[in-house]
């Protein structure tokens, strides 16, 4: 191994301590703290408008959604297409106070934290139910349990008056130690809060992937009946699972809640599921980074076609119904040509590229 | 040499700095707006043709200079009836600077609205839902609401039913856009209006409405009053037609009468039901393109100086979009005509100040448009249509319902 670990050329291990730590060099170290660095600097040096900051914090909640998704589906081999109906659980859950108590109630607007935190921990809760047929089923009718509490949830706040039967239940402006976030601070505000959350929640994942909590995750993915056999427990292990996926996507919801003020059944279809599921394949399941890619392809993707839409619409007499088939064409496009081409997403071109930039100048 | 050249440059700028100040000096104001709406995806063969009404109207005041030497920008975003997207395009448009906001369905409306009174900005939304008015003074609706129109339906089938009280069934969206009037037709009920509500039926997407028509039936069923969007009402139409449980005329006895709301009904309705559709009786604010009058020739005009096909041209959600920039065109004209700026603040203002004599008739309506600070709907008659040889024809002078303030 070479003494300066900042010229090392590939990674080089000789304990199986190395091999578990955080960060392989002081390189990578290094680059994530700039990385967040410049994160959390760039909104105080540069002037953007509300929409493409309303844009960024949006990618950030689905950042957060995604990275459980990719617990479940990624890491444990689960596939789950309701993981919306959790980021809902999570969203419901805050607006089940501002229903209870009123939307500007000081518990909404100086607990909010908490009231996240708490999102998070009822999605757990729902995630451990769901998660109790995993231990029976499998694959396709594993995703058909999973679907199936996605139009449970969709069906209880669409009939149910206290959730307003699905309309948009209004929740308050935040406050902190600065006094209350007004509507010129708001998307910054959460822009700030979502990346602490997902800082804490990445390095969170990060730790789990070294624990045996987290190995078992892997490891009855790769093949449960083995698991089994060396002492895992692999129900328990799905269960757990999908409570973690349900406990990133219940934050997720509460976060969202918060940074569109409101909350409403459109915003946790079974359309948004898929969408999520598909930002996992696109960024690469069972990767971290993957969690951050495939959001901020997804939404870039939606935006392109957005504004090509419209171009087309602008020389095209038969534009309508030519933009209303651009959305779901691109986005089934770049899925499929992702699982043909790709299937291990946009993670594996960020890993290809530090491969050269770590070998270089040797090619092997 | 050189000089003759600064001579000449002094020159130049002498003549040229009035020549370009005096033209921008007379270049006019531009009014910017913002609509956000569905041209594509769900609802979308509403939000279309509003969109070109919208659209149409405000180059035909930019070409036909009504506003003088001022202009207005509408920008137009297709937000594919995605809240997330119709609060994005609303971001922009206010870093855009408008000075009024045309929105367009139920969801959204009721997801920004405390986005709309935090920037103290005029809102007029192309859905009806009564609750978009609530707790806010910002939020106008074009037109009477959706329960103002099902309690005009109600008022209608009670007073021309002959037999005892008439039995209703609702057939809605299952939304809160559809759910919205039952409770107030049901308060009206309880406030005196002889129907009884037999059954509420949240439509699915059913290809077939057999089980339904056969149950409504067997309940002694009359009169189905509808409030969704064409395509499960034609469904619903072509089934009971095929089936001979349409009714030849109103209140034929055994059989049942279909009306419904504004987005129930229009060309499209007829088109998808084909004859199916004749004795649907329909309730709507606006004027329709086959009855001959002022505002359908604008309408008509409109849309052919323009270029657009007979489906749009006869459209009442054309109708719909023209009308609301009419309102806003109007409301600019009265913000200039104040001598103010032509702000936020001074639409708002204008908007509130529109009734009495100050009331505006837009022609493509069939009554007065109409705004205070208690009365947050523009146009409060109705009119029923009914569809004879595959057209909409009046039956009857516009009305007010009398349920809609018992019942506040």
């Amino acid at each position: 191994m070479a003494t300066n670990r900042w010229l090392a050329t590939g990674n080089f291990f000789s304990s199986y301590r190395e091999e578990q730590r955080i960060f392989f060099t002081a390189l990578d170290r290094s680059a994530l703290l700039a990385a967040v660095c410049l994160l959390a600097l760039w909104p105080l040096l540069v002037t953007i408008d509300s929409k493409f900051m309303l844009v960024i914090d949006t990618i950030l909640v689905a950042v957060v959604a995604v990275l459980g998704l990719n617990l479940v589906t990624g890491f444990a081999g689960l596939i789950s297409i309701g993981h919306a109906a959790f980021v809902g659980i999570g969203a419901y859950t805050v607006a089940s106070f501002a229903r209870l108590l009123g939307e500007n109630h000081v518990v909404l607007t100086h607990a909010w934290p908490l009231l996240i935190l708490l999102g998070g921990l009822v999605g757990a809760a729902f995630g451990a139910l769901v998660g109790l047929p995993a231990m029976r089923l499998k694959h396709l009718y594993l995703a058909i349990a999973t679907l199936s509490f996605q139009m449970i949830f969709q069906w209880v706040i669409n009939f149910m008056d206290f959730f307003n039967q699905g309309q948009t239940i209004a929740i308050g402006r935040v406050a902190w130690p600065g006094g209350t976030v007004t509507r010129g601070q708001h998307y910054l505000f959460w822009y700030y809060i979502i990346l602490t959350v997902i800082v804490v929640l990445a390095f969170a994942v990060r730790n789990l992937l070294r624990t045996r909590y987290g190995r078992c995750l892997i490891a009855v993915r790769d093949n449960d009946r083995a698991a089994d056999a060396m002492g895992m427990h692999p129900g328990l292990t799905k269960v757990y699972a999908f409570a973690l996926a349900g406990f990133f996507a219940g934050v997720a919801g509460g976060l969202q809640a918060y940074l569109y003020r409101g909350v409403g059944i459109e915003s946790f279809t079974l359309h948004h599921s898929i969408n999520y599921l598909a930002m996992a394949i696109v960024g690469g399941l069972g990767t971290l980074h993957g969690a951050f890619w495939g959001p901020a392809a997804i939404k870039a993707l939606d935006l392109l076609v957005e504004s090509f839409s419209s171009w087309v619409g602008e020389i095209l007499t038969i534009s309508g119904n030519l933009a209303t088939a651009f959305k779901p064409l691109s986005f089934g496009l770049v899925i499929v040509l992702f699982l043909m081409f790709e299937p291990r997403g946009v993670a594996n071109w960020w890993r290809i590229a530090r491969s050269y930039v770590k070998q270089w100048p040797f090619r092997y | 040499m050189k000089g003759n050249r600064l001579q000449v440059a002094a020159l130049a700028v002498a003549l040229l700095v009035p020549a370009l100040g005096g033209q921008c000096l007379a270049a006019g104001k531009v009014h910017k707006l913002g609509l956000s709406l569905a041209i594509t995806g769900p609802t979308s063969d509403a939000g279309n043709p509003y969109a070109k009404g919208v659209e149409d109207y405000f180059r035909l005041v930019n070409d036909t200079e009504m506003l003088g030497e001022d202009t207005i920008d509408c920008m137009i975003r297709d937000d594919q009836y995605n809240n997330d997207i119709t609060k994005r395009n609303f971001e922009d448009f206010l870093a855009e600077d408008i000075i009024f906001y045309l929105n367009y369905s139920t969801g959204s409306t009721l997801a920004l609205k405390k986005d709309f009174e935090e920037e103290r900005i005029a809102v007029m939304p192309a859905s009806f839902h009564a609750g978009n008015t609530a707790d806010t003074n910002y939020v106008f609706l074009p037109i009477a609401s959706y329960s103002t129109q099902l309690v005009g339906l109600g008022e209608y089938v009670a007073a021309n039913h002959n037999e005892g009280v008439a039995k209703v069934a609702l057939f809605i969206h299952p939304s809160a856009f559809g759910r919205g009037p039952v409770e107030d037709l049901q308060k009206a009920i309880k406030a005196g209006l002889k129907l009884d509500i037999v059954e509420v039926v949240e439509h699915g997407k059913d290809l077939d409405n057999t089980a339904m028509l056969k149950r409504l039936m067997s309940k002694g069923t009359q009169y189905v009053l509808t409030h969704t969007v064409q395509s499960p009402v034609a469904t619903m139409l072509k089934d009971a037609s095929g089936l001979g449980l349409t009714a030849k005329s109103f209140g034929e006895a055994g059989k049942l009468t279909f009306l419904g709301c504004h987005y129930t009904g229009g060309n499209d309705l007829v088109a998808l039901a084909g004859d199916a559709a004749e004795n649907f009786h329909w309730v709507t604010s606006y004027i329709v393109t086959n009855e001959p009058g002022p505002g359908a020739t604008a309408q008509l005009q409109l849309a052919a100086r323009y270029g657009r096909d007979d489906k749009a041209a006869n459209s009442h959600n054309y109708a719909n979009g023209m009308m609301v920039a009419q309102v806003v065109t109007e409301l600019i004209k009265r913000a200039k005509a104040g001598g103010g700026e032509v702000t936020r603040e001074a639409m708002h203002r204008e908007l509130l100040a529109m009734n009495g004599d100050r009331s505006f008739s837009p022609g493509t309506t069939v009554g007065p448009v109409t705004f205070s600070t208690t009365d947050k709907a523009g146009v409060d008659t109705l009119q029923l249509y009914v569809v004879k040889d595959g057209l909409f024809h009046s039956s009857g002078l516009p009305f007010t319902p009398v349920y809609t303030d018992k019942i506040k």
